[in-house]
């Protein structure tokens, strides 16, 4: 685990509407898990990390969930400080959903830091007899964001490492994006070993 | 409309720092909790602003001029409206790392705590020593003093309140600190800085109060242990301002269940008798969408004193300026950060001024620019830019300041208990949040009925996804 620590560390933030699939493709993606039973919002998914080679080279990537914030939009700006990337999710069976995805890219774009990578999802690829959003408008929105894009399930596995394999891809390409750490210097580790009490150490 | 449960056990109102880290801690315990702020960002009172809302919230340049411009990317500016910092071994430090807020700030050290000695031109900026090789070059205390002064710490680093034997001969539960330090044959000089830039008493009312010895003792050990943590000085400061704070705490709540709404006003409060039970609001401005008007039970509001203005009583006022700098304070070894205490003995005051200041390496203001806010408790009903003014002339050339009427501070006249609605109190005058702290403790124990027991408070709590 020691060696893990060492990796450089990616932030990746998962954003969109509340019913998307935000947090099934995360929990696939880390976990191989999917609950076809729940549909419910999210509750107590906070982050995950997840190991990830990228042209032979180890990063650690800490995948934050948007904890239900994302309701009634009260996602906070603190969310989205030192995130390398941020995948925007949407339904391919809820034409809503997609609807909302110019106000998630507005609001990426006003809170991730400059340069951050945007990558647009369609989730839900096995509901194909239920789609209202065309593979071909989820590209071309894309492709007006200058982001990347795919379709994924959760439920069958399909695409679900690709999203984060290319945003990944994109991020290291970006050595400047890079380089804005998560964690950088200067800064203390606050709770790790209480400090020694003052009778001993008399700064005086 | 069915997104909003019909009950909640606890609506909390306004998303200061103090509500927040409540929600926090109850959704934690298993609360199901709604919060509702009337802003349309987190923080109320403790939050951070842009430079552009900093302009627009003070109003001090002229129609259809953008003064901000000047000062590069808006977005680079996170300005303090309370000015605090964090000890870092006090109870906010430790609620933080028992919650583990602490995985989404990051902390700087605050690079040193100062004082000042003497007013006009013989005004001198000294550091508060934070070790012994400080102490011994320290300019506060003559060569003799030092001794004296180093007794003195050693002995507040042994004392035990439970044991007369540490008391030095005191009864320590009935002597004033006036005795304490007579004891150890202090210099008025030395106890005006272990006091007030140390114990950080804003007054001088400690010393000749009776029974309050344990207290001032207590105070000056934590400022200790605070400076021992991490060296330089006993505080720390998050990045990007202290509004991450309370959004820190709301991704808590939320993360175990809380739902958040801003940009909601409370249209009514709902009484069964004298007790409130329910709350009608209206969610305004839902990116083109009608206002959502909604109706759900509560069983308890915790709120803060604006939401109920005839709930609460004024105890004081404070005096803020926010200044632009683009140089560090004269006088502080060019420290990108620095508390300055100017105690009120040495400007003829009854209350100390206190000069925060951070900068760029905190990333709160684009290289280049400190941001200082000089505050006190108002003394006089007029002249509250000259009683700032011992403080302004620390800084030397000013960029920009901001500077309001005096902000009132606000207390609950009731504890909640009658009509079910617990109102925190206003931030007060402190450097630090201790006060803070003990006002979200307080109101726990009056809402819930029991102590909020800080340790160990996510423990046995089952998460969905966690950190492995």
């Amino acid at each position: 685990m020691a060696s893990d620590e060492s990796l450089p560390t990616l932030k990746i933030l998962m954003i969109g509407p509340s019913g998307a699939g935000k947090s099934a493709l995360l929990i696939r993606y880390c976990d191989d898990q999917f609950d076809s039973e729940s549909s419910t919002a999210t509750i107590g998914v906070d982050f995950k990390m997840k190991k990830l080679s990228v042209h032979g080279k180890a990063y650690r990537l800490n995948l934050l969930d948007t904890a239900g914030q994302e309701r009634f939009r009260t996602l906070s700006n603190s969310y989205y400080r030192g995130a390398h990337g941020v995948i925007l999710v949407y339904d391919i069976s809820n034409r809503e959903s997609f609807q909302a995805m110019e106000r998630w890219f507005e609001e990426a774009e006003s809170n991730a830091m400059p340069g951050a990578i945007r990558y647009l999802v369609g989730s839900k690829l096995d509901k194909t007899n239920s789609r209202t959003v065309q593979t071909e408008e989820g590209q071309r929105l894309a492709d007006v964001h200058g982001c990347g894009f795919c379709e994924v399930s959760s439920k069958t596995r399909e695409n679900v490492r690709k999203p984060f394999v290319e945003i990944v891809d994109s991020i290291v390409r970006d050595p400047k994006l890079l380089s804005a750490s998560s964690r950088r210097g200067g800064t203390v580790n606050v709770g790790a070993g209480a400090g020694e009490g003052w009778g001993t150490g008399c700064p005086c | 409309m069915d997104e909003i449960a019909p009950e909640y056990d606890v609506v909390v109102l306004g998303t200061g720092l103090t509500e927040c880290v409540l929600s926090g801690v109850l959704s934690v315990k298993g609360k199901k909790v709604l919060h509702i702020d009337r802003n349309d960002h987190y923080g109320g009172e403790a939050a951070s602003v842009n430079i552009e809302a900093l302009f627009k919230k003070y109003g001090n340049y002229n129609k259809g001029e953008e003064p901000w411009k000047k000062y590069g990317r808006v977005n680079d500016w996170n300005i303090d409206l309370v000015p605090k910092l964090l000890m870092s071994s006090g109870e906010l430090t430790n609620i933080l790392v028992s919650t583990d807020v602490t995985r989404y700030l990051e902390f700087r050290q605050v690079a040193g705590s100062y004082v000042q000695q003497y007013s006009g031109a013989k005004a001198a900026v000294a550091k508060v020593p934070s070790d012994a090789g400080e102490a011994l070059r320290s300019s506060l205390m003559g060569i003799f003093e030092k001794r004296r002064m180093k007794s003195f710490i050693e002995w507040i680093g042994t004392f035990n309140e439970e044991d007369s034997a540490s008391h030095k001969g005191l009864n320590i539960n009935t002597c004033t600190m006036k005795d304490v330090y007579d004891k150890f044959g202090l210099e008025t000089g030395t106890r005006d800085f272990i006091g007030h830039a140390m114990a950080l008493y804003q007054t001088d009312d400690y010393l000749t109060e009776k029974g309050r010895a344990p207290e001032a003792i207590e105070r000056i050990r934590l400022y200790g242990n605070s400076v021992s943590r991490y060296g330089k000085s006993p505080y720390i400061y998050p990045l990007y301002g202290l509004g991450e704070l309370p959004q820190g705490f709301a991704r808590l709540s939320a993360i175990y269940g809380g739902t958040y709404m801003l940009n909601t006003n409370i249209d009514e409060i709902i009484y069964e008798g004298s007790k409130a039970v329910g709350i009608k609001a209206t969610m305004q401005d839902r990116g083109g969408e009608e206002p959502m008007k909604f109706t759900t039970k509560a069983k308890k509001i915790l709120a803060d004193p604006s939401y109920f203005p005839g709930k609460v009583q004024v105890t004081g006022h404070v005096l803020k300026a926010i200044c632009i700098l683009n140089h560090p304070l004269a006088g502080t070894d060019n420290s990108d950060s620095c508390q300055l205490i100017i105690p009120q003995s040495q400007v003829g005051r009854n209350h100390d001024i206190y000069i925060a200041v951070v900068s760029s390496a905190h990333s709160v203001c684009p290289k280049g620019y400190y941001i200082a806010i000089v505050s006190t408790i108002a003394e006089t009903t007029a002249n509250h830019h000259l009683e700032l003014a011992p403080g302004f002339e620390r800084l030397g050339k000013i960029e920009e300041k901001f500077m309001g009427p005096p902000i009132p501070l606000y207390e609950p006249l009731e504890s909640g208990v009658n009509d079910n609605i617990f109102i925190s109190k206003s931030y007060d005058a402190t450097s630090h949040f201790e006060t803070t702290t003990d006002d979200v403790k307080d109101i726990y124990r009056r809402a819930e009925g029991h102590e909020l027991v800080v340790e160990g408070l996510r423990e046995g709590t089952n998460l969905v996804g966690d950190d492995n």
